[in-house]
């Protein structure tokens, strides 16, 4: 049975804007996910603070009224920083995942589709690429590009370059075999546009789940690179940043990294909700992360 | 003989992969900026030092000789020698002092994932709608979405700081101390575990459902067999494949975490001493430890091969 097929008609005629008008965990997710962009975007306009004022007659205040989530080892307010940190984390994940999907879709569409001698060196590539440790691999490409934002984009989009390839590649192998493809080929339609008008729509949902679910790990990414100290650097407020500085001062204000971590934890469960719920909807067999 | 030739085969594309990895790695390791020579000697080197350290370290030879000196030394247990420690500590060793710890946390992580998932997902699917299932399902997607490292923090506040049960920092080597290891190396391994054991327990669940609607499991209990008989004869063993098959495809995640969550507890693992490598800009380690990380996951990925070989003998053959 086909990728294709296996989708539910219902689900194939609605897209994913339908299925989220359906399936509960997506709405809830996606519920998390609006409220708290929109949250983000509130704090962001309208705070009192900004994310650098460091006021030292005020450090290290547990949460009270005037800052929800207390202050740092500087005085600022941590759920300020937080709001901006979301939206530089938010970007670089996304960012590497766009980077990462693009690559990994046309390499693994080429693969699927050309088969043969180039199927099997891009399968071997995308392999050895699957069998590097996620932060080993964001390790050597920091050393190679520096540090920064920018880096750290393009490290989880390396990651995540072999998970859509896989993805792409067996689902492309299969629409091949579809009469749909057969008619476009009588036709005379060139192999190129044959992937990107025919194929390419038939498997697009999947791809787009596995972005969603990719999303959330993405942020761990950014946030376990910069943790270290090898990903975005300070004074740039990412999460990652935040709790890398939180754990400083751990014992004396264990809430700078508790509230930051369960902030990022939220966030990336919004992701998780919608990107399960949009599966189970569109395509019940795919499980891999 | 066809599973000897097919395990021959398996191992054969495990280590081409390998020495196509190093070749990677190498390649990337020297394409990052900035000159060896100097960062070994320092900036007032003169340009005789300079020179003589190039030379003594083939560093104007060819890539291709380079790569293949790089791979006899690897393949004689030689992997060059530390430029940020003091003392010329070998690469080698420095690896070969910090693996085991890496490998008991690892070990450790994962049983405890095991552990938990093989309850949780069993639980889950047995009693599939239900309350059970409800609250394992939630708790799967909640521990997912939780940074491990961030969890370490959580867990260290929880069971250190609040009720002193488990050290907040330091670790016992195995070699010293097994329970000492396995005491200081609890909370790092959970914090590694909880994440996979989400995920693990999801794959099984999904996996035990769909080995429920069989029809030779309807058979079976048609033909009296009990529910517990049935489960673990007919459906677990059945559903392990795909389980054991997902463990593999995670250990990239697996040792992937490892690496950040030895700097949360200072284990002193093969991740810490790749991490400082990192911010020494000390490439022969970086070389190294990315070379021996890529082998151990490929030797899990072989190992789970053969292991869905026995479990199910037809996909050997």
């Amino acid at each position: 049975m086909s990728a294709a097929a296996a989708i539910p008609r219902s689900a194939r005629r609605r897209g994913p804007l339908g299925v989220l008008a359906r399936n509960r965990v997506a709405q809830c997710g996606a519920f998390i996910l609006v409220s708290t962009l929109l949250l983000i975007a509130g704090i962001v306009l309208f705070s009192p603070y900004d994310p650098n004022d460091k006021d030292y007659m005020a450090i290290l205040q547990p949460p009270s009224l005037e800052h929800p989530f207390g202050t740092d080892s500087f005085g600022q307010d941590v759920l300020t920083r937080v709001a901006h940190g979301a939206r530089i984390s938010l970007l670089v994940s996304v960012g590497g995942l766009v980077l990462g999907g693009l690559a990994g879709t046309v390499l693994g569409m080429t693969a699927g589709y050309r088969g043969g001698w180039l199927d099997a060196v891009i399968t071997r590539i995308v392999e050895l690429l699957y069998s590097f440790p996620t932060y080993v691999l964001a390790l050597c490409l920091m050393l190679l590009l520096g540090y920064g934002a920018s880096s750290v984009a393009l490290a989880i989009g390396l990651v995540y370059v072999p998970n859509f390839a896989r993805l792409a590649r067996s689902m492309t192998a299969q629409a091949k075999a579809e009469n749909y493809v057969t008619a476009a080929r009588l036709m005379g339609q060139s192999a190129p546009r044959i992937l990107a008008r025919e194929i390419l729509p038939n498997i697009a949902a999947p791809l787009l789940v596995q972005f969603s679910a990719g999303l959330g790990f993405g942020i761990i990414m950014e946030a376990g690179l910069s943790f270290v100290g090898l990903g975005v650097q300070p004074p740039t407020p990412s999460l990652g940043v935040m709790m890398a500085d939180g754990k400083d001062y751990f014992q004396n204000g264990p809430w700078v990294l508790t509230l930051t971590g369960l902030s990022v934890a939220w966030i990336i469960l919004g992701l998780n909700l919608l990107g399960d719920g949009l599966r189970d909807a569109l395509d019940p067999r795919l499980r891999d992360r | 003989m066809r599973v000897l030739t097919w395990l021959l085969l398996r191992a054969g594309s495990a280590a081409f992969m390998l020495l196509l990895g190093s070749l990677v790695v190498f390649l990337l390791m020297h394409a990052v900026p900035g000159d060896a020579a100097l960062a070994a000697l320092g900036d007032q080197a003169s340009p005789d030092a300079i020179a003589d350290f190039r030379r003594l370290h083939h560093l104007d030879d060819p890539l291709a000789m380079q790569f293949l000196a790089w791979l006899r030394g690897a393949l004689r247990g030689d992997l060059g020698t530390s430029i940020s420690l003091a003392g010329g500590f070998s690469t080698a060793s420095l690896i070969a002092g910090s693996l085991p710890n890496t490998l008991f946390i690892g070990a450790y992580a994962l049983l405890l994932a095991l552990a938990i998932s093989i309850t949780a997902g069993s639980i889950a699917a047995s009693r599939h709608g239900r309350v059970e299932d409800v609250l394992a399902t939630s708790g799967a997607i909640v521990t997912i979405s939780m940074p491990d490292f961030w969890l370490g923090y959580v867990l260290v506040l929880l069971f250190s700081l609040e009720l002193g049960w488990f050290p907040a920092y330091g670790f016992t080597r195995p070699g010293e101390s097994f329970l000492g290891a396995l005491h200081s190396g609890f909370l790092p391994a959970l914090a590694i575990a909880v994440p996979m054991a989400g995920i693990f327990s999801r794959m099984l669940r999904a996996t035990l459902l769909e080995t429920f609607r069989r029809a030779y499991v309807t058979s079976a209990r048609v033909m009296g067999f009990g529910r517990a008989f049935v489960f673990w004869h007919y459906v677990f063993r059945n559903a392990l494949i795909p389980y054991v098959t997902a463990i593999g495809l995670q250990a990239r995640y697996l040792l992937g975490g490892v690496v950040v969550v030895e700097r949360v507890f200072g284990v002193p693992g093969i991740g810490s001493v790749m991490v400082d490598g990192a911010f020494a800009r000390d490439i022969s380690v970086v070389q190294g430890c990315a070379v021996v990380f890529l082998l151990i996951v490929i030797l899990v990925n072989l190992l789970v091969d053969l292991l869905c070989g026995l479990l199910d003998p037809r996909t050997a053959a």
